[in-house]
């Protein structure tokens, strides 16, 4: 992240009248990166006419196969929220793009050029742009996703603890991962059971790499509080690796757990909780407005 | 009820492709095959004429398996089907053209897909989609391992299984374009959002875009449909009961509970029940 803090931000953003709204303005975002990689993603603000800034910044990280979120219906509640588009997603796949099924294990054997480096670094700069921005109050900005969203949630709080107010991350991925694929034949994770299937030999290198990117190890770095929510069933991304990273983390803390749930993660009772818990420490001024 | 236009628009586009050959290529993933299925990258022409694809997986047992089509989800990636899926489907996971694994020389734009084209049914891109999920249909149809044949997904899967009879149990969610523009007066969350953008931009074309939606709701197609429909439903019961009067007796109803474990282990047993295989369980127990 010294080496990251170097590259100039180049941030650049583009209206996108098709997509605002009398509430809410939207942006084409774009940053660089790690790698000299340019990063694509949507700004989502409140008009000033419906509420004034300065505003709570927020960021949604994307899931794996997901596409990045354009968060017009968090800006509606308040937040200055970005969309991000790590590397290889839609929007910032010119220059690196290794797929779907690809991703997980592109260089898994390499921690200096393994795929999650690179996109780590681009979520945790999307912070950087939202410091950027003068309508952000630089002193609340939350992050929030599920699944591969939960485990840039977990890795964004620990790569800029001095900037994160608060995160909540749902059936977190990425998180026991050495351990995750014998609990899982489902995707993404079952990535990785075939390359060691047809790789065995590369399984150490493969357990050395995967020790650098696990959220499990980036827990101890988080300050801010967090709130996490798990599916008892879930099949992608087994509860055990909910539980142990919950174990990790040092900050404020609370786990929701929902029976009979799966990746879902209970999401339709989650939600409210989510939004209240984000509310409560980023203070938008959406719920006063709707009052 | 169809109408004639509308059997008109789609008698054409089932002409269309009766004069393509598919010219079907399937090229072996052994990366990703196990034990107990052949995973094979397949590439078939479709109208335009543009070259789709799909992960079709074989079960390694020396008995016909039951077909299963899943169709695409609205976004640009699709997951290889399921193991469990795999060891008991000869399943072919159709992948549209714009996403990616087909998206030269078109390339979707997510949000954008969704209004692509929707002045009239002719230029709307889900004339050539749902024409992409025929042609999966025809393919996996004409597999000698395939026997009973499923089709599971959205709007596609009851789009398809109206088009082609001999589906035999038809598993739909998430529905989409089913009365879509009451369900963007109802919603601001994408992809139905992006019609409330385009109106918004467009406030003119609300009747063009009302008339091309028309051609492409399941709603004036299920009435062709004479296999078991199964619909889960949300909260709003309420919602899907003009599809469920369109399909009579063919309709299930299963009302979701929201615990996405026990809802998929219910409607995965409903639908292997149909199609003659056992019922599985994604979640692992005892591991």
């Amino acid at each position: 992240m010294t080496r990251v803090q170097e590259i100039p931000l180049n941030a650049t953003m583009q209206p996108m009248p098709l997509r605002s709204g009398e509430r809410v303005e939207t942006f084409r975002i774009a940053y660089d990166s790690l790698d000299g990689v340019r990063i694509g993603g949507w700004y989502c603000v409140p008009r000033a006419s419906h509420i004034a800034p300065p505003y709570p910044g927020l960021l949604i990280v994307p899931g794996y196969i997901s596409e990045p979120t354009l968060p017009k219906s968090w800006a509606k509640l308040g937040y200055a929220s970005v969309g991000v588009a790590p590397r290889g997603k839609l929007g910032s796949n010119q220059q690196y793009n290794p797929g779907y099924p690809g991703l997980l294990v592109d260089n898994m054997v390499d921690r200096n050029t393994y795929a999650y480096r690179g996109f780590y670094v681009d979520a945790a700069r999307a912070v950087d742009f939202l410091l950027g921005r003068p309508e952000v109050d630089h002193a609340r900005i939350g992050v929030h996703g599920a699944s591969q969203g939960g485990a840039l949630t977990i890795t964004t709080a620990a790569l800029r603890p001095d900037a994160i107010t608060c995160g909540a991350a749902g059936a977190p991925f990425l998180c026991g991962y050495l351990d995750a694929p014998r609990l899982s034949r489902s995707y993404p994770y079952e990535e990785i059971t075939e390359y060691l299937r047809a790789y065995p030999e590369r399984a150490a290198a493969v357990r050395e790499t995967l020790n650098y990117f696990d959220g499990i190890n980036f827990g101890p770095r988080i300050r801010c509080p967090m709130l996490l929510y798990v599916g008892l069933q879930d099949d992608v991304c087994a509860p055990e690796t909910g539980f142990a990273l919950h174990d990790a983390l040092s900050c404020p803390k609370e786990i929701l757990s929902y029976a009979g749930c799966a990746h879902d993660a209970g999401g339709i009772w989650a939600a409210p909780r989510v939004q209240a818990f984000l509310a409560e420490h980023l203070q938008p001024a959406g719920a006063l407005v709707s009052a | 009820m169809i109408t004639a236009d509308i059997e008109a628009f789609w008698d054409a586009i089932d002409a269309e492709l009766a004069a393509l050959p598919a010219a079907a290529e399937l090229e072996p993933m052994p990366l990703h095959s196990t034990d107990t299925a052949t995973l094979y990258f397949v590439r078939l022409t479709s109208i335009g004429p543009y070259r789709i694809s799909g992960y079709y997986s074989v079960p390694r047992t020396p008995r016909p398996a039951p077909g299963l089509l899943l169709t695409p989800r609205y976004g640009s990636v699709n997951h290889i089907p399921d193991f469990h899926d795999r060891e008991r489907y000869a399943v072919l996971q159709l992948i549209h053209r714009g996403q990616r694994l087909a998206d030269e020389p078109f390339a979707a734009e997510y949000p954008g897909l969704l209004t692509l084209g929707i002045e009239s049914p002719e230029t709307y891109v889900y004339r050539g989609i749902v024409a992409d999920c025929l042609r999966g249909m025809e393919f996996l149809r004409a597999q000698p391992e395939t026997g009973k044949i499923g089709v599971q997904g959205d709007d596609l899967a009851l789009m398809t299984a109206a088009r082609r009879p001999e589906v035999a149990a038809i598993l739909a969610s998430d529905l989409m374009l089913y009365r879509l523009l009451d369900a963007a007066a109802r919603s601001d969350a994408y992809p139905v959002e992006e019609i409330n953008d385009y109106l918004r931009a467009q406030p003119e074309r609300r009747a063009s875009v009302a008339d091309t939606l028309r051609y492409f709701d399941p709603l004036y197609h299920v009435g062709r449909i004479r296999a078991q429909t199964m619909l889960p439903s949300g909260d709003d019961a309420a919602w899907l009961q003009p599809l469920r009067d369109a399909l009579g007796t063919h309709a299930q109803e299963y009302r979701i509970t929201h615990r996405g474990a026990e809802d998929n282990d219910t409607l995965d047993a409903w639908l292997a029940g149909q199609l003659g295989a056992e019922p599985r369980s994604r979640f692992l127990q005892n591991v």
